[in-house]
């Protein structure tokens, strides 16, 4: 599903991912963790076409197509999703109109015809279930003067609108407490078919308590270091990642 | 052209000036009377097309209200200054002004506000707000808020920003599978709302959000 080769990539001449490799097939979940500063929102950002980043150098593959030239919104289109890590406010947007019009931008590229008023709100109320969605914050603007446990929520909420193939979610555990994380891990994880897969970024193994990886990465300093199971992440947590250090 | 005009005590005017040229109003109030006042600028065929509003307000007796909102959408070369003096020469008055400029390409607009609150006008309340987005480097933008406050018993406050569509918002919505231009087109209805929100003429509502989505359209 994603193929990424060699990706350099850099921010205002700074360069942050220095020859990075990672294949993601259907199905699978992707830890990926490392210390601050090692690149890893730099990926999420670079693989959904932030416009401050530029790729230097390499190639990604999103579904057999070229994602490197491709817009951001080609990118979401395709079924590529970020969770952001700091969800964005946009104050006079409200959830109904945004959701309506990014489930219609979607449905359009697939060549389905837009949901009527009725199925849309029938759709917004089923993945509200789902996810545990309070009715109160559907009716406010994007994401104004939500909590931030609400707002990761939020994303979770719009991700299961939107039925991505690939799921990024950057950081979704941070500002969480434990009841939050566990509602947004059991809202992950109830979005998960054969079909689709997941790159999970975070620092502390505690997410992955509730959404299991095959396989975990550790990113340090623009690259993937090292690759193992699910129990390469419990090492992790009980060393630190202090064997990045030592020379072999 | 100056309009003057006198509200009558306990009277209630709208009035809606919709891409008017050049035009000064002196609007004289009369007590318990009640002014709903909007300026309104959007995109227009005469790319130097150049608009120049005055309204001033006097509140001459006791109990009036004043309410003006304005929206502005400009491009190419156009400019529009607006200057607005609210005169609260006696108590118990109240008074709110909103106005929101967006400015495209090399378009120009200003925005002088007067308020001035007499010795004895005391328990007036008096607002007033300017907030613009400029769309291109080019664009400029003047603001003069002038309060003028000689009474100790009223509440009165003004505000200005200037300042771009927010980028990560721009982005976040694209994360979300919608279009820059549509983003854009959300962004700035959403800047309008508290404007259009008001008006209370909905065809007319609408009829402002069609003008606007044609435009970034």
């Amino acid at each position: 599903m994603l193929e990424i080769k060699n990706l350099h990539a850099s921010i205002a001449g700074k360069e942050i991912l220095k020859g990075l490799n990672l294949t993601v097939h259907e199905g699978e979940v992707h830890a990926i963790m490392g210390p601050n500063g090692a690149g890893k929102s730099t990926l999420s950002n670079v693989l959904t076409g932030h416009p401050a980043y530029t790729v230097t150098a390499g190639e990604v593959f999103f579904r057999g197509k070229n994602l490197l030239t491709m817009s951001p919104e080609e990118r979401a289109r395709e079924g590529m999703f970020l969770s952001f890590q700091y969800p964005v406010e946009i104050p006079g947007v409200s959830m109904v109109n945004f959701m309506r019009t990014a489930v219609n931008e979607k449905r359009k590229h697939e060549g389905k015809p837009a949901l009527s008023a009725t199925d849309f709100l029938k759709l917004m109320r089923e993945k509200k279930a789902l996810v545990g969605m309070d009715n109160r914050l559907t009716k406010r603007s994007v994401n104004e003067g939500f909590s931030g446990g609400e707002k990761k929520r939020n994303e979770i909420f719009q991700m299961a609108m939107l039925e991505p193939c690939l799921s990024i979610l950057d950081e979704t555990d941070s500002g969480l407490d434990i009841d939050a994380l566990r509602i947004v891990a059991e809202g992950v994880n109830a979005l998960k078919t054969p079909h689709t897969a997941s790159i999970v970024i975070t620092h502390y193994q505690r997410l992955l308590d509730y959404i299991v990886p095959d396989f975990v990465h550790v990113l340090a300093d623009g690259k993937i270091v090292r690759t193992g199971g699910k129990e390469l992440a419990l090492e992790l947590e009980d060393k630190g990642y202090a064997f990045l250090n030592e020379k072999p | 052209m100056l309009n003057e005009i006198i509200l009558h005590p306990g009277e209630h005017r709208e009035i809606i000036l919709l891409n008017e040229p050049d035009t000064n109003w002196h609007i004289i109030q009369e007590a318990n009377s009640t002014l709903l006042l909007y300026v309104i600028a959007l995109p227009h065929p005469n790319d130097e097309v150049q608009w120049h509003t005055a309204i001033t307000v006097e509140h001459k007796a006791t109990g009036c209200k004043t309410e003006m909102y304005g929206l502005a959408l400009l491009h190419s070369q156009q400019q529009h200054h607006l200057t607005t003096r609210v005169l609260h020469n006696v108590g118990g008055g109240y008074s709110s002004q909103l106005f929101k400029f967006v400015l495209d390409d090399e378009s120009k607009a200003s925005f002088k506000g007067e308020l001035k609150i007499m010795p004895d006008a005391q328990q007036v309340e008096a607002y007033q707000t300017n907030r613009n987005i400029l769309l291109s480097r080019q664009a400029e933008m003047t603001t003069e808020p002038q309060l003028e406050i000689y009474a100790d018993d009223v509440k009165a406050s003004h505000g200005a920003t200037t300042g771009q569509l927010d980028d990560s918002a721009l982005f976040y919505m694209q994360q979300r599978c919608i279009s820059r231009e549509t983003a854009r087109k959300l962004l700035l209805c959403a800047f309008f709302e508290d404007v259009l929100r008001t008006l209370p003429n909905e065809q007319m509502q609408e009829d402002i959000v069609e003008k606007i989505n044609e435009y970034i359209g």
